[in-house]
């Protein structure tokens, strides 16, 4: 099973907080060995959408410089989110297949994890440059993108165009929204030609499969993973 | 016709955001709480829990009923409302084509219905405006992308939908394969099924995400479930061309991992979401029986003949089938008596009838709520298929389930209301009060960034 290991307590926001209560994201439960990577093929799911977004410097940027020319993993999610099943479990299972990854010299330059953000008001640059310290950045082979967008006019169309739900909760006695947004937890695997080839909700989340279609992927782009 | 919107004058309800959430994907979570409203959803699509506020129905049309045409019904089943049990939308597609079953996306908000006859595929906003679906998009090149006819189930993956055809396009025959699009309606891929040990029959599908499979039953071709039942029993030959297997399969690799002999046409398959459960379950049309699926101690699915439902020497048809939340016991429909049947399946293996009621002349599809108080039926199986005169009656029926009788609450007959006739079902529950679709209405001022964009 996957540990929680002392670097996964330096991860910032919602996590920390679970993990230092003793109360880990519910993992789902995965009563099977995955098929070994390479042994199968990811299908052609859908194009890698285009659009507008924010680094973490506040420097615009386009998304394919994101998920284009190495094979991406790329989660929606929000910092404040608070449901153990969602954004705080995608952060665990990134940080995890990530760990592996870094034991793998090959992915450098082949394999970015990006995280998203749909709350543009509350994950300015600098909340999400705070909230992903200590997960990307150089010296590691697998660069972690934090990523927000100016407003929700850039953000919708890129969540439409990926298929990604997100609803306002909203205050049924004043009618006013409440901070938390109900969402449908997805993660997307995208390959170096901006093609979706695998998306994960929290049943399909699971460590061991992302890992091995990620490996699938690098095999199929021809690398050599030992 | 009462066309009252959504949010005119009904009682706030619990939030379909609090379902419609991360924690609720499916009932093989390790908490282990979450579990389907009705048992033909997938695991991937996000639950309801507590009153359903809407049924969906999707109906045939029938020449000279109406507009004659196929469509969907929304029906209120909110017992609090002022529309309690009425009609309050119907969304008419404008031609007959053989519609059959539906399926929601892996979020809720779309539901797809398809045509076993004109083979198109009709996506619907149910998420915008639940009370009044919106048709907005119209497969129709199903054929030309897959070769096979008759698309039938719709499972949701996530991203996905797994649809479950019934024919191709070659001979009209039964066999067939599983079909992948992605949720914008855009083609992905397609698997045949497995000739070898099997008759490459398929119907309809169930997904175990804890142990990666899914498992395929197996029904009949365009050439026999458009022909006239009568015609059709009478024919020898074509009565042979049934499907007499079901399939495991891989849910990764999407390849095959064993065929089973479940002759008889094995119809609806469904999965215990029971937590520690490890079964699934199907019934077969022309024979019967119970089959039930497990790993032996070695971890090879195995199937075993478990019960017989009714006398199979009268061929009572048995049809639709729903397993309560708890999978403790599932209602089995058999369509020729109009009759439902609940069953213990506190053992699975030896499970037992404990209550009968007719329904009605003729009944097919059966939906509970998620607390198993509350079950649906609707009566249409195919429009060739369903009887004729005086025993032809379409309808929802709901009744209130204590656990020892079935209690009628409300009926609607679908041919005075001059609809059609009624089959596939759907709940929804959403308030508008609560939760709004993420847009510009009240978004706040952008942002700048701190350094102008590439």
């Amino acid at each position: 099973m996957w540990r929680i290991t002392r670097p996964l307590i330096r991860v910032g926001g919602a996590v920390l907080v679970w993990l230092a209560c003793g109360i880990a994201p519910a993992a789902p439960i995965m009563d099977f060995v995955p098929p070994a990577a390479g042994t199968y093929k990811l299908e052609r799911i859908q194009p890698a959408t285009e659009g507008a977004v924010l680094d973490a410097d506040g420097r615009g940027r386009r998304l394919s410089e994101f998920t284009y020319g190495r094979i991406t993993l790329l989660a929606f999610m929000y910092s404040s989110c608070a449901d153990p099943n969602g954004c705080p479990y995608a952060l665990t299972v990134m940080h995890l297949v990530k760990g592996e990854l870094e034991k793998l010299p090959v992915t450098r330059g082949r394999v970015r994890f990006v995280s998203l953000s749909f709350d543009p008001v509350r994950d300015t640059p600098q909340a999400i440059a705070l909230y992903g310290r200590d997960l990307g950045g150089a010296g590691q082979h697998v660069a972690w993108d934090f990523l927000t967008t100016r407003s929700r006019r850039e953000l919708l169309p890129i969540l439409d165009g990926f298929g990604q739900d997100v609803g306002v909760d909203i205050d049924k006695a004043t009618g006013k929204p409440v901070g938390t947004y109900s969402h449908v937890l997805k993660v997307f695997l995208i390959d170096r030609n901006r093609i979706v080839r695998e998306i994960y909700t929290t049943d399909y989340l699971l460590p061991a499969m992302v890992l091995n279609d990620i490996k699938t992927l690098l095999l199929e782009d021809g690398v050599r993973l030992k | 016709m009462n066309d009252e919107t959504y949010g005119k004058g009904l009682p706030r309800k619990i939030a379909l955001a609090l379902a419609v959430s991360a924690t609720l994907t499916g009932a093989l979570l390790s908490g282990g709480s979450a579990l389907a409203d009705e048992t033909s959803c997938s695991p991937y699509t996000p639950l309801i829990k507590g009153q359903e506020d809407l049924v969906y129905v999707w109906t045939l049309g029938v020449k000279g009923v109406g507009d004659g045409s196929d469509k969907l019904v929304t029906v209120d089943v909110n017992p609090n409302s002022k529309t309690y049990g009425k009609i309050i939308h119907k969304l008419s597609l404008g031609g007959r084509g053989e519609v059959h079953h539906v399926g929601l996306s892996d979020d809720r908000r779309f539901l797809w219905g398809g045509a076993l006859d004109s083979n198109k595929i009709y996506i619907f906003d149910i998420g915008t405006n639940p009370a009044k679906p919106k048709l907005t998009k119209t497969i129709t090149d199903f054929v030309q992308k897959t070769g096979f006819v008759g698309p039938h189930s719709f499972i949701a993956m996530p991203g996905r939908m797994l649809i479950t055809p019934l024919s191709n396009n070659k001979d009209h025959g039964g066999e067939t394969g599983v079909v992948i699009y992605n949720n914008k309606g855009d083609y992905v891929a397609n698997h045949p099924m497995p000739k070898e040990g099997g008759d490459g029959y398929g119907y309809d599908a169930a997904i175990n995400p804890q142990k990666n499979v899914f498992l395929t039953s197996s029904f009949t071709g365009w050439n026999n479930y458009m022909m006239d039942l009568g015609k059709l029993i009478k024919d020898g030959e074509a009565m042979k061309r049934f499907g007499n297997t079901s399939v495991m399969w891989d849910m990764k690799t999407m390849k095959p991992l064993k065929v089973f002999q479940t002759p008889g046409a094995p119809l609806e398959v469904r999965w215990s979401w029971k937590p520690g459960d490890n079964w699934a379950v199907t019934t077969t049309a022309l024979t019967s029986k119970i089959w039930v699926y497990k790993q032996d101690a070695t971890g090879e699915w195995q199937v075993k003949d478990v019960a017989t439902i009714g006398d199979p020497a009268k061929i009572p048809l048995p049809v639709d089938i729903s397993i309560t939340a708890d999978g403790r016991g599932m209602w089995i429909n058999t369509f020729m008596d109009g009759t439902t049947r609940y069953w213990d399946m506190s053992d699975p293996m030896k499970p037992k009838e404990t209550f009968t009621k007719q329904i009605g002349s003729q009944v097919n599809m059966v939906s509970q709520s998620y607390d198993g108080k509350r079950v649906y039926f609707t009566t249409s199986l195919l429009g060739n298929w369903d009887k004729k005169g005086k025993d032809d009656e379409q309808f929802l029926k709901m009744y209130n389930w204590d656990g020892k009788d079935l209690k009628l609450a409300f009926e609607i007959d679908f041919y005075k209301e001059k609809l059609g006739r009624a089959h596939h079902m759907k709940f929804q529950a959403r308030d508008l009060s609560t939760l709004k679709p993420l847009d510009l209405a009240q978004s706040p001022p952008a942002q700048p960034a701190l350094v102008a964009q590439k």
